[in-house]
């Protein structure tokens, strides 16, 4: 009966186990290529809701904390961070306008955790609507997202 | 006495005649001038009176689908007669002409066939070509997407164009770079003023996108004239004023964001003003007469101004009637009691129209 009963409880284990998603760190040969910067970084909170107008591209400014610095000088424990399009799956999202960026992420949700290729000043590489409700906050630079993978720990 | 009263009443009854009388044509009168002058004020009418206003006063041009489906420089009286195709290349698209202060050349872009132009990016789309006035000699500028946003300095000799790195003056004849300076946020629909003092372009401003701006074009330094859903910016031709597409929050709920309007402002932002809305479309493409008498935009039912498809009726209507707010419109009504409602010249479609005192052709 006892041998019955751990053999339930290691077969639950096992498929808990086997469903649970597999971690990931994000790493691919874009995230580790593009741009000057590349950081895991937590996303501390979404302002208020993108604005949904298909019509309209615009980017849209996003506070992380950062994890991990892999590639350059980084010497901040807040970044902002431009995201083109937000609304849409980062596979997707490169068009005329934003030129090449890209990445994994399917949706971007407030507490995820994101490796990304980045680099400043935005305005080297995207000239369109900016929402940055940060304005009037000290922010140092905006970076521009180039690749954005999701990361699961 | 009796023969008195008889008399008496018989003078009374043709007094009330003649009153009765009188009184009947008087008010026929009355009523004939009243319908006269309600003829005179009907919107019908009032158009056809600013159609024989405007239609010796210059020529239109614009770009709009020829008959072969492809984009064309057109050029028009203003009131829409000697309509002609100055352009006609069956093999490209054509689009955005703007003619030099002098109106002695013209600028716009040319696409490749079947491309679409981008109600917002068609600044940087194809190449751009130089022609005189009438749109003969066309001869390229640069390679594709070279040049964006161009417009012409006073003189014509430069040309300001916009792009990621900034705001560049360009000398047309040798096509070198004279001078550059940051583009602050500036992205796109970059005008210099006609007396070069100035730029304004749509940017981002404080934080806030889709902002009309002001520059300075020698210090760079920068004010915002609005910073909320506004874009299309153009001078009024004494470099003083700029008017401009907006579309304000919270409007009634007809469609899901609201209606887009023209306005104008002071160069510093100041003291802006309604020049024409309707519920029901989008105005875009706005620019003013060479005297800032007359506005001359187009009205589009699907936001963008139809560059995607075939551009949108053409309007004009006079400054001195602003505002004009065109049937119910519960969120301008109130904002602006004593608006008109007219009258307004209804053209043929099109996209981006601008307008020349110049008599550039012969009718």
């Amino acid at each position: 009966m006892k041998n019955r009963l751990h053999a339930v409880l290691l077969f639950l284990c096992l498929i808990c186990i086997s469903c649970s998603p597999k971690s990931d760190d994000g790493e691919d040969p874009r995230v580790t290529s593009m741009g000057r910067f590349e950081i895991t970084a937590q996303l501390l909170e979404i302002p208020e809701p993108f604005p949904d107008i298909p019509l309209y591209d615009y980017a849209y400014v996003l506070k992380y904390k950062v994890l991990t610095v892999h590639r350059g000088a980084l010497d901040a424990d807040v970044l902002y961070v431009a995201h083109y399009n937000p609304l849409k799956p980062r596979d997707q999202v490169a068009d005329v306008r934003s030129g090449d960026i890209g990445g994994n992420l399917k949706k971007i949700k407030a507490g995820g955790v994101h490796r990304m290729a980045l680099d400043e000043p935005i305005d080297d590489f995207y000239m369109g609507g900016i929402i940055n409700k940060y304005f009037e906050q000290e922010t140092g630079p905006i970076y521009w997202a180039l690749w954005t993978n999701q990361v699961i720990q | 006495m009796r023969m008195n009263n008889e008399r008496l009443v018989k003078t009374m009854n043709h007094s009330i005649r003649i009153t009765v009388f009188g009184s009947l044509i008087m008010i026929a009168g009355l009523c004939a001038a009243s319908s006269l002058r309600a003829a005179q004020d009907s919107p019908q009418d009032g158009a056809a009176a600013l159609i024989q206003e405007i239609k010796s006063k210059g020529w239109i041009l614009y770009c709009a689908r020829s008959d072969n489906g492809s984009w064309d420089l057109f050029a028009s009286r203003p009131d829409g007669s000697h309509k002609r195709n100055i352009t006609n290349t069956p093999d490209f698209e054509e689009a955005a002409p703007l003619l030099s202060h002098d109106n002695q050349k013209l600028l716009f872009r040319r696409l490749p066939k079947g491309a679409t132009i981008d109600h917002d990016l068609w600044g940087f789309q194809g190449r751009l070509i130089v022609a005189d006035a009438d749109g003969s000699n066309p001869r390229a500028l640069g390679e594709d997407k070279e040049f964006p946003w161009a417009s012409w300095s006073p003189d014509g000799r430069r040309i300001a164009c916009l792009d990621r790195k900034g705001i560049h003056i360009v000398d047309v004849q040798s096509r070198q770079t004279i001078r550059s300076l940051p583009r602050k946020g500036i992205y796109q629909q970059l005008f210099w003023s006609p007396d070069g003092k100035w730029f304004t372009g749509t940017g981002n401003h404080a934080g806030a996108q889709w902002s009309v701006v002001r520059m300075d074009a020698l210090t760079g330094e920068l004010n915002p004239i609005v910073t909320f859903q506004s874009c299309t910016p153009d001078w009024r031709p004494d470099s003083n004023r700029i008017i401009f597409s907006s579309r304000p929050a919270n409007q009634s709920p007809t469609n899901s964001y609201g209606w887009t309007q023209l306005y104008i402002a002071d160069g510093d932002g100041q003291n802006m003003q309604l020049i024409y809305g309707e519920d029901g479309f989008h105005i875009y493409g706005g620019v003013l007469s060479p005297d800032g008498a007359y506005a001359l935009f187009t009205k589009c039912t699907a936001d963008g101004g139809g560059a995607e498809e075939a551009g949108a009726p053409m309007c004009i209507m006079r400054m001195s009637d602003a505002p004009v707010i065109a049937g119910p419109s519960p969120f301008l009504e109130p904002k602006y009691p004593g608006a008109n409602s007219g009258p307004v010249a209804p053209l043929t479609g099109g996209w981006e129209p601008i307008w020349t005192y110049a008599e550039l052709f012969s009718e």
